[in-house]
């Protein structure tokens, strides 16, 4: 790991609560239990959605930041990103277009969606159009199986995504 | 003479304490004196032998400890002192000569010319690190007792003295003898001349910071690193001429150390800072600041950056603490204020947090600081706020600007006269940026912040102004925006605050808002937004109305409401929507009402007479006839108000509840039902209101609940208004099983016999025993329906557990008898059911209804039912037997206190690996919850790390295997099992060792990817925790 300090006083944006699923407003009756909500006996599947993978992803700690969520620092958000049927397409914005660390926090991404998401979605992480000055180095990085792969058989690097993910459970708590 | 020779032979060849006890007597008792004791010493004091010497000495010193001190006169502690001190030079009897002088030393009439012996002889012959750790621990305690009672004299000595102990005291290292050495030193840096010497006791003491000391397990001394470190802390915080020594010290340890040892040393620090005295602190000021900041702006942590906090904040306090004036203010304050100030410049980074915490940490110091740093930052903000070019950073400048005002707010400076407000000045240009932030959604939640913060500030803002708030405030709550972070509640917290301090304005200017937002008839089925509308309107109103006065109008206005839902001037030919409403309505009330009672508000039992009537007068009148609103006969809305009477009649005393009982019961039982329902709305002259006449129609049976929820919670003095209860019950018990058309009427039949029986016992002894017997034998054991049998069986649960939690004699025999059926195919499961329903923690027996509740109640249940039931899986060999034994267990372990069953668990764990393929879902997850909660404490106890392993060890494959099985969507519909398996799952990591479950792992990781597909977001939500937990699984 480099000592470099690519962004020292990196800006904060205020974080939004917890997605919170809004009883559907056609609903005639109040319900008289909340806890009931979730264990509505009813079968109707609920899909995923970008909400909720942006849940997956944005308490996931900053590498060089680490008592900052990637949501904090404005890195990722909801409407960055898309779901197709079977194609998850996620864009995060680095703090600075020199950020160093780019790499590792799409590689975060990458992992927790690995281990959080099944098989069948393909997901596609970029950097956003215009954010980072290596923009197309890091895309390709981020995409290409055999490199993340290979990224992953490294156990030092291993070790900081780990401390990055430690903190992706609380989703946005 | 020829004794005290015998006592010391004797003793000399076999120590024992008689001969010691009778020496102490003899020279009690004046038979011989000390001196005697020492001639006949003698030959053993000089012996060539050096044991024979040792045990001389030794002798002497336990007759001298343990000798009343009337027997010392002058001369002979001179005589002993000068022995003692003799045989400190003889290296065999160093040992007994220290205990010797401890004990010498104890002796209360000591002359100052014995000490200046005693120590001189120490210093002069002791070498501490010949020493053995106890010895050494002698000598301190010689030296703590000389400081304890003859200080003076020691002072006296001067720096012979101070030399002398700090030569003695250095380098030593055991935990139990520095306990006693830093005492000693703080009170020698605290009361003795150390101007010379302070450097050497400096070095004696701060060479032991900080400390690193870590208690071995068992340690039998009882001495923590905590115990040290104060003990040091109070040393090292004893004379300000420490102070120039330490701080560079200080400084290295915070600039160098681990996190704990920062932790350690700010907390030193400022604890010692205001001793060093101003002057230390303002000379180092610049050094100490820069390290803190460092602390403050890159945390290693958040424990550290609070430490540094305090520190700074202690830092200031010491500085600036003889000031008084009000003149510029110079120094540290200034530039780090300044400092801050420019970063603040920035406010939408992330180091403007810091800086904000270190203004804010300034505003608890002293009044010239907090003066000085208001009157810097707060305009600073405000003028960034205005900025046209700052636009988008007002949400953060809001933000920083709060933190401010809270802090002022809580600042614990005392200003010299008490009334000061440090915000005062600023008052005006604070309100309006915070209310001009209340227009954008960007800055709105930080502006509420900061209005809290000045609302809450006492004496701050006047009346006037609060109106003003609350005016501005108003505007959010009916913004008809979407409310995406959660800004409106955080706005009726803040009219909820008003309200608690002035409710005029709330009720002047707040209601009728909200009110206005509550149409007369319900929106139509289509019309989502007016929906929406009263909805919001609702639970401001929840929110901000449990105020006695505000709930008083907010009653008035919403059964006005219900009242025209009820009777429209047209009705509707679509009554669902305004059921709904009305619902809404009644559930706002039930809603306030409830939290009214938790807060234990006086003013609830009024409402038996202003809300209850008229809801009764409203649904009898609609149970009887046919006109009004059809709607309104719902059985939600009903459960609502039932809810609504239980709360009222709950806060009754029992006087009151004895006449509302005489109206109740008239009114259900015997037909007169005009004097309860008393309202707007005139009952039919020939009405008949039977609700529980079984020719009676569905409309008026549905009412049965209103008056149970009243009955079960009556005190127990107060009369059951029948004849006989007895035969009450029979009926009550008959029409559930036969007439009742709903199950919710049954309950309710249940809870009426449940709270009588439990509150009435005494006088039912015949309605129990025929109970026992005839109707066992007729409902239960015999009849040929089925149906009829499971409601018997629910019923007599029902019984059983009114009669449990009072600890009543009859309880065991009732659940016992359920037993009994286990071979019935038709009802088994039901009767092992009902032993768990018989334990199950219910809404109707309640302290809050007064029901009669004995402790530990649960505890009895479990341990005299669950043997059995562990002993009849064992003993049947039948399968389906064992299959019912099986479901009374899984029904009974998740009602039972873990307390209970934890002994068993060894047992118990086969069994419930078995419950996990019940099929029954309710029954899984009660195990799995059960086993969730057996695991809870596992974590708690780290058995993970525990040699021993937990009991899930054993079974943990199985344990996977089992759970895997009901987390999968294709096997287990129910959610509630999937969502149970996948929380045990993700919990099975922590709580067993790798190597255990480590041939799992890949087959976990594998299986679970279906479970990341499940077609509910909240068993995916458990299958990523659980998949995690498994991916960070390593040994």
């Amino acid at each position: 790991m480099t000592s470099e300090v690519f962004n020292a006083n990196p800006t904060i944006v205020a974080t939004a609560a917890p997605t919170a699923r809004r009883r559907a407003a056609h609903s005639l009756w109040l319900s008289d239990d909340e806890d009931s909500d979730i264990y509505d006996s009813d079968d109707e599947p609920e899909p995923i959605d970008a909400d909720e993978i942006f849940d997956l992803i944005r308490s996931i700690s900053d590498p060089e930041h680490r008592s900052m969520t990637l949501e904090q620092l404005a890195v990722v958000s909801a409407p960055q990103i898309t779901v197709a049927p079977s194609r998850i397409l996620i864009e995060f914005t680095p703090t600075v277009p020199h950020c160093g660390m780019s790499t590792l926090i799409g590689l975060s991404i990458r992992v927790r969606l690995l281990r959080a998401l099944p098989t069948r979605f393909k997901v596609d992480i970029r950097v956003k159009p215009g954010s980072h000055q290596s923009e197309h180095a890091v895309n390709k990085q981020l995409n290409d199986k055999e490199r993340v792969a290979a990224a992953l058989e490294n156990p030092s690097l291993v070790e900081v995504l780990e401390t990055c993910l430690q903190g992706a459970g609380r989703r946005g708590l | 003479m020829e004794e005290a020779e015998r006592y010391v032979r004797t003793w000399v060849a076999s120590p024992r304490d008689k001969e010691i006890e009778d020496t102490i007597s003899g020279v009690a008792s004046g038979q011989f004196k000390l001196v005697h004791v020492v001639k006949a010493l003698g030959e053993y004091l000089t012996s060539e032998e050096g044991d024979l010497r040792n045990k001389g000495v030794e002798f002497l010193a336990l007759v001298v400890s343990k000798c009343p001190p009337q027997n010392f006169n002058l001369q002979s502690i001179k005589v002993l002192i000068a022995f003692f001190a003799s045989k400190l030079e003889d290296t065999e009897t160093i040992i007994p000569a220290l205990k010797g002088l401890l004990a010498v030393v104890r002796i209360p009439v000591l002359i100052p010319e014995n000490i200046t012996d005693i120590c001189t002889a120490i210093f002069e012959n002791v070498k501490m690190q010949a020493l053995v750790q106890v010895q050494r621990h002698t000598v301190f305690s010689i030296f703590d007792t000389l400081v304890a009672s003859h200080r003076d004299v020691l002072k006296g000595m001067g720096d012979r003295f101070l030399s002398g102990y700090i030569a003695l005291a250095d380098g030593e290292k055991d935990p139990r003898n520095l306990m006693v050495a830093f005492a000693i030193a703080r009170v020698l840096a605290l009361e003795f001349d150390i101007s010379t010497k302070f450097e050497d006791l400096f070095n004696i003491t701060f060479c032991y910071f900080p400390i690193s000391f870590r208690a071995p397990t068992n340690d039998p001394y009882g001495i923590t690193a905590e115990d040290l470190k104060s003990a040091l802390r109070s040393c090292l915080s004893a004379s300000p001429l420490f102070g120039n020594l330490a701080i560079p010290l200080f400084l290295d340890k915070i600039n160098a150390g681990s996190p704990a040892t920062k932790r350690d040393t700010l907390q030193t620090l400022a604890h010692c800072l205001p001793v060093y005295g101003s002057n230390i602190a303002a000379n180092s000021a610049r050094k100490l600041w820069s390290s803190l900041k460092l602390e403050i702006f890159q945390p290693t942590d958040i424990e550290t950056e609070g430490e540094a906090l305090k520190t700074t904040q202690v830092l200031i306090k010491t500085i600036y603490a003889d000031e008084v004036t009000d003149a510029d203010l110079d120094g540290l304050a200034k530039d780090a204020c300044a400092e801050c100030i420019q970063i603040l410049k920035e406010p939408e980074k992330s180091q403007a947090k810091p800086a904000i915490k270190v203004l804010c940490a300034f505003m608890s110091t002293t009044p010239s600081v907090s003066r000085y740093t208001l009157s810097h930052a707060v305009p600073h903000l405000t003028r960034l706020f205005v900025d046209p070019d700052e636009l988008p950073n007002r949400g953060p400048v809001l933000s920083l600007l709060s933190s401010l005002i809270t802090a002022a707010r809580d600042s614990t400076v005392k200003a010299d006269n008490a009334e000061e407000i440090f915000l005062l000045p600023f008052k005006d240009e604070v309100l309006g940026v915070l209310v001009t932030g209340l227009k954008a959604q960007s800055s709105l939640r930080p502006a509420i912040e900061g209005l809290n913060g000045m609302v809450t500030t006492p004496a701050l803002l006047d009346d006037q102004e609060i109106g003003f708030v609350v005016q501005k405030v108003n505007d959010v709550v009916s913004s008809q925006q979407e409310d995406l972070l959660g800004t409106r509640d955080a706005a009726l917290d803040l009219l909820k605050t008003i309200s608690s301090k002035t409710p005029s304005h709330i009720a002047q200017m707040t209601l009728p808002l909200l009110f206005s937002a509550l149409p007369d008839q319900a929106p139509g089925r289509d019309d989502a937004e007016g929906r929406e509308k009263y909805r919001m309107g609702l639970s401001a109103l929840s929110h901000l109305c449990a105020q006695p006065n505000l709930f008083e109008t907010l009653v008035v206005r919403l059964s006005v409401r219900l009242g025209l839902i009820y009777a429209p001037a047209t009705v509707p030919e679509d009554t669902e929507p305004s059921a709904a409403y009305a619902h809404a309505l009644l559930s706002t009330l039930a809603d306030v009402l409830a939290r009214k009672v938790e807060n234990g508000d006086v003013d609830v039992p009024k409402y038996v007479d202003r809300l209850v009537p008229r809801l009764f007068n409203l649904f009898v009148h609609g149970a009887l006839g046919t006109t009004g609103n059809s709607g309104m006969a719902d059985p939600r809305i009903i459960d609502v108000v039932a809810r609504l009477l239980n709360l009222v009649t709950q806060s009754l005393s029992a006087q009151r509840q004895e006449t509302f009982a005489e109206a109740l019961f008239a009114a259900y039982l015997k037909g007169n039902v005009t004097p309860l329902a008393v309202g707007d709305l005139s009952l039919p002259e020939d009405a008949c209101f039977m609700p529980f006449d079984p020719a009676a129609p569905g409309s008026q049976a549905n009412l049965v609940s209103l008056f149970s929820e009243c009955v079960i919670a009556f005190y127990p003095e107060v009369k059951i208004p029948m004849s006989d209860e007895g035969t009450l019950l029979v009926e009550l018990l008959n029409w559930g099983i036969r007439h009742a058309k709903t199950s919710g009427q049954r309950e309710c039949a249940s809870h009426i016999v449940a709270a009588i029986v439990n509150k009435h016992s005494a006088g039912l002894d015949t309605f129990l025993k025929s109970t026992f017997t005839t109707f066992w034998d007729e409902e239960i054991a015999n009849p040929p329906d089925r149906y009829a049998r499971r409601r018997a069986i629910s019923a007599w649960a029902w019984i059983s557990r009114a009669l449990l939690v009072r600890n009543h004699p009859e309880a065991l025999p009732f659940v016992n008898r359920l037993f009994e059926l286990f071979d019935d195919t038709e009802v088994g499961w039901d009767a092992a059911r009902a032993i768990g329903q018989a334990g199950t923690v219910d809404k109707v027996l309640t302290k809050r209804n007064h029901a009669i509740i004995k402790v530990l109640h649960a505890q009895k249940y479990a341990s005299s039912i669950l043997p059995k039931i562990i002993q009849g899986m064992n003993d049947s060999t039948q399968q389906s037997r064992q299959t019912t034994y099986l479901v009374a267990l899984a029904a009974l372990i998740k009602v039972i206190p873990r307390a209970a069953y934890a002994h068993e668990l060894p047992t118990l764990m086969p069994l419930l690996l078995r419950g996990l393929s019940l099929p029954d879902p309710a029954l899984r997850a009660g195990v799995i919850n059960t086993l969730l909660s057996a695991a809870q404490v596992d974590l708690e106890a780290g058995s993970r790390t525990a040699k021993e392993g937990s009991v899930v060890s054993e079974h943990a494959a199985s344990l996977t295997n089992a759970m895997l099985q009901n987390s999968a969507v294709s096997e287990m519909p129910d959610m509630r099992v999937r969502i149970g398996a996948l929380k045990y799952l993700a919990m099975l990591p922590k709580i067993v060792r790798y190597d255990v479950l480590h041939p799992q792992k890949a087959m976990v990781l594998r299986e679970l990817t279906k479970a990341l597909d499940d077609p509910k977001r909240a068993v995916r939500k458990e299958a990523v925790d659980a998949r995690t937990s498994w991916f960070t699984y390593s040994g």
